[in-house]
This record gives structure tokens, C-alpha cells and sequence, in this order.
């Protein structure tokens, strides 16, 4: 009978050890960023994501153990102009009175060289997913890790833009993803 | 028609930078009124076309200037009234520096709201302040106003340039013109 248990007992702490094997970190959402660079009639222009949660388990040592799980709060977007992020929350962009989060989860990693790293990852944004690559680099110093990097990615994807938002002269289709957070164990 | 400007005539370089930024201005009138019209998506393409030509005020208001410093324009008629001399000078003067100052408020103002100036697409002018909505506000207000100074002045010196012609019968507006001087008949 006992053995019985121990066999999957043994399983469920070896599972435990490998999850835990990469550094689980912390966010300090005081000084991490994330970003969008949008094209508006030719003028790029950036927009913050105010609140958004990162849970990050990265070692470079145990790619295969890492894991990135970020939500972002739509609603918190800042563009700068309160006219232009109402756009932005709207029905035809991001609906955020549907969909009020989006969700990115990266499992697999790539090792670069020299520090920089790349994932693809999917991200979930007004109800459909799509693979989404990300580029970083990731440096552990004294006050924690940094780790910063970009995706692009192409709104309409994702459905941001409905009605007259389809047309890519205006705004443009391809949008930059910027992120740079401070992380601490 | 020379180049340059002539004791009587502006020349073609002189006259080419005036009408084509009469042109301008009055595209910029046109556009601003559409624009004003206009909401959320609409709205973007009009007032981007009405930042690049402004922009391209703005690079021949610098131009002009330069071209004036080397090209010294023809003196007033021999017999202006002082006054009249001293409101022909303010008034250039003024519109001079309208064409600076309206531009660079619009710059300022897209900056303000993080709306940067894109030249027609190709590039992206730099933002001169941070993005800040009560500065947004003054510098709206002020390009507004601006604008406002320039359509009144602009009709004083159309009023001046038609009284010279009509009236005075003089050359004054056929200088500016690429025609045959009237010869003086004084």
C-alpha cells in the first residue's frame, strides 16, 4: 500500500523541482515599463500600459523552466491624449468593455548569445490568440534583473481595428511592443 | 525675368517663394476649417496633410529670410507717405514672423500632445516638448490666434497691394507679378 503512494508522491516532488528550478521574480511595477509605438498618419507615437502584472520565472541557465505570464489592464492605456485613448478603449480597438485584459504567456525560449534571448510566446487580445516573438535581453545586477525587449506585431491580427479602423493609411497595421522591467526575487 | 530682384521688380526666386506661400497659407485656412469639422479617424489624415504643409511654410519662411538678407527687395515708390512707409514695414514684418511663429506654435502643440509631426509620411520631425495637456491648450489657443492675426493682416496687405493698383495706378502690386513694369510717367 505505501508504495503505492510514494511512486506518485516521488513524480509530483520531482514536477515541483523542475518548476521551481528557474528563478521565480517579482515585478516592481514602480520602476517597469510596457509600451506601444503606434503609427498615426505617419507619426509614431508611444502609449504606457499603467497596470499590468508580470509574473516572471527566468533563469538563462534553465530556458526549459522559464516562463513569462503577463496581464495587461487595457483600460490603463496613457497615450498622452485623453480623445485618443477613449479611440483606443473603444469598440472598433480594443473593446475593453469585452475584453478588458490581455493576456501574454511565453514558454519557449531561445538563448542568443551575449545576453539576449528571444521567446515566442501567444498573446490573447480581444478574445483571439496569435503566436507573438519577443527579442530581450536580461542582466542581473545589485538591484534585481533587468529585462528589456520588443515585439511587433500587426493590430488587425487581432482584430484592432474594426469599421473604418481596418484601413491601415491612417493608422498603421504594424505596431511596436516595448517592454523594461525591474525585477527582484 | 531675372532671378534676382531689380531696383523696380521682384525677381522670379523672390516672387516664386511669395505665391507659392500664398498658396500655402490659404490651403492651411482651408485645411484647418475641414479639419475643425471632423472627428476621431477622419480627422487625422487632414490635420497630418495640414502639419507637413506647415512645415514646409515654415522651411521657406526660413528660406525667404535668407533669400531677402542677400537679395535686398526694391525700395517703396519715391513719393510713399511716411506713415504709409512705417505700416508697410510693420505689416511685412508682422507677416514675416506669422509664418515663423504659426508653424512652430503648431509644432509645439503637437508635441504637447503627443501627436508628432510627420513630413508627409516620410519622416518624423523630433518633439521639441513632452507631452503636457494644459501647455497643449496654450499653444492651441496661440497658433488659433495667430492664425487669426495673420488672416487680418494678410487682408490689409491685400487691401494695399489692390489700392497701389487700382488707385494709386502705381507698380506697387506689379512687382510682384511676372508682367511688364508701366513705365513711370512722372
Amino acid at each position: 500500500m505505501m508504495r503505492n503512494k510514494i511512486v506518485p508522491l516521488l513524480a509530483l516532488s520531482l514536477l515541483i523541482g523542475i518548476a521551481a528550478a528557474a528563478t521565480q521574480w517579482t515585478m516592481q511595477p514602480k520602476q517597469s515599463k510596457l509600451t506601444f509605438v503606434g503609427t498615426q498618419a505617419g507619426a509614431q507615437f508611444e502609449a504606457v500600459f499603467e497596470k499590468f502584472t508580470a509574473d516572471i520565472k527566468f533563469d538563462p541557465k534553465d530556458l526549459a523552466g522559464s516562463h513569462f505570464d503577463v496581464k495587461i489592464d487595457l483600460n490603463s492605456v496613457n497615450s498622452s491624449d485623453s480623445e485618443r485613448d477613449d479611440a483606443i478603449k473603444g469598440p472598433d480597438l480594443f473593446a475593453v468593455k469585452q475584453w478588458p485584459t490581455a493576456h501574454y504567456v511565453a514558454e519557449k525560449f531561445t538563448d542568443k548569445g551575449g545576453g539576449k534571448f528571444s521567446a515566442t510566446g501567444k498573446l490573447t487580445l480581444r478574445n483571439v490568440t496569435k503566436d507573438v516573438p519577443i527579442e530581450f535581453t536580461f542582466e542581473e545586477g545589485k538591484d534585481g534583473a533587468r529585462l528589456k525587449g520588443s515585439a511587433s506585431l500587426k493590430r488587425l491580427d487581432f482584430g484592432v481595428g474594426q469599421g473604418d479602423w481596418k484601413d491601415t493609411s491612417s493608422v498603421a497595421n504594424e505596431v511596436k511592443v516595448r517592454f523594461a522591467l525591474l525585477l527582484k526575487q | 525675368m531675372q532671378a534676382k530682384n531689380s531696383q523696380e521688380q521682384y525677381g522670379a526666386v523672390a516672387q516664386l517663394f511669395h505665391w507659392i506661400v500664398v498658396g500655402l497659407i490659404v490651403t492651411q485656412f482651408i485645411l484647418a476649417n475641414k479639419a475643425a469639422g471632423l472627428e476621431g479617424l477622419a480627422k487625422l489624415p487632414v490635420l497630418a496633410t495640414h502639419k507637413s504643409v506647415g512645415m514646409t511654410v515654415f522651411g521657406l519662411a526660413i528660406l525667404r529670410l535668407l533669400w531677402r538678407w542677400m537679395n535686398p527687395v526694391p525700395p517703396m515708390p519715391a513719393n510713399t507717405p511716411s506713415w504709409q512707409r512705417v505700416a508697410a514695414h510693420a505689416s511685412h514684418w508682422a507677416l514675416y514672423g506669422l509664418l515663423f511663429v504659426i508653424p512652430l506654435l503648431g509644432w509645439l502643440m503637437s508635441s504637447a500632445r503627443n501627436f508628432p509631426v510627420s513630413y508627409f509620411g516620410m519622416f518624423t520631425f523630433p518633439d521639441l516638448i513632452a507631452p503636457n495637456r494644459p501647455r497643449y491648450e496654450f499653444f492651441h489657443e496661440a497658433h488659433e490666434l495667430m492664425a487669426t492675426i495673420l488672416f487680418y493682416v494678410a487682408l490689409v496687405h491685400i487691401a494695399a497691394a489692390l489700392k497701389h493698383h487700382l488707385i494709386d495706378r502705381d507698380n506697387v502690386l506689379r512687382r510682384m507679378l511676372p508682367v511688364k513694369l508701366k513705365p513711370e510717367n512722372r
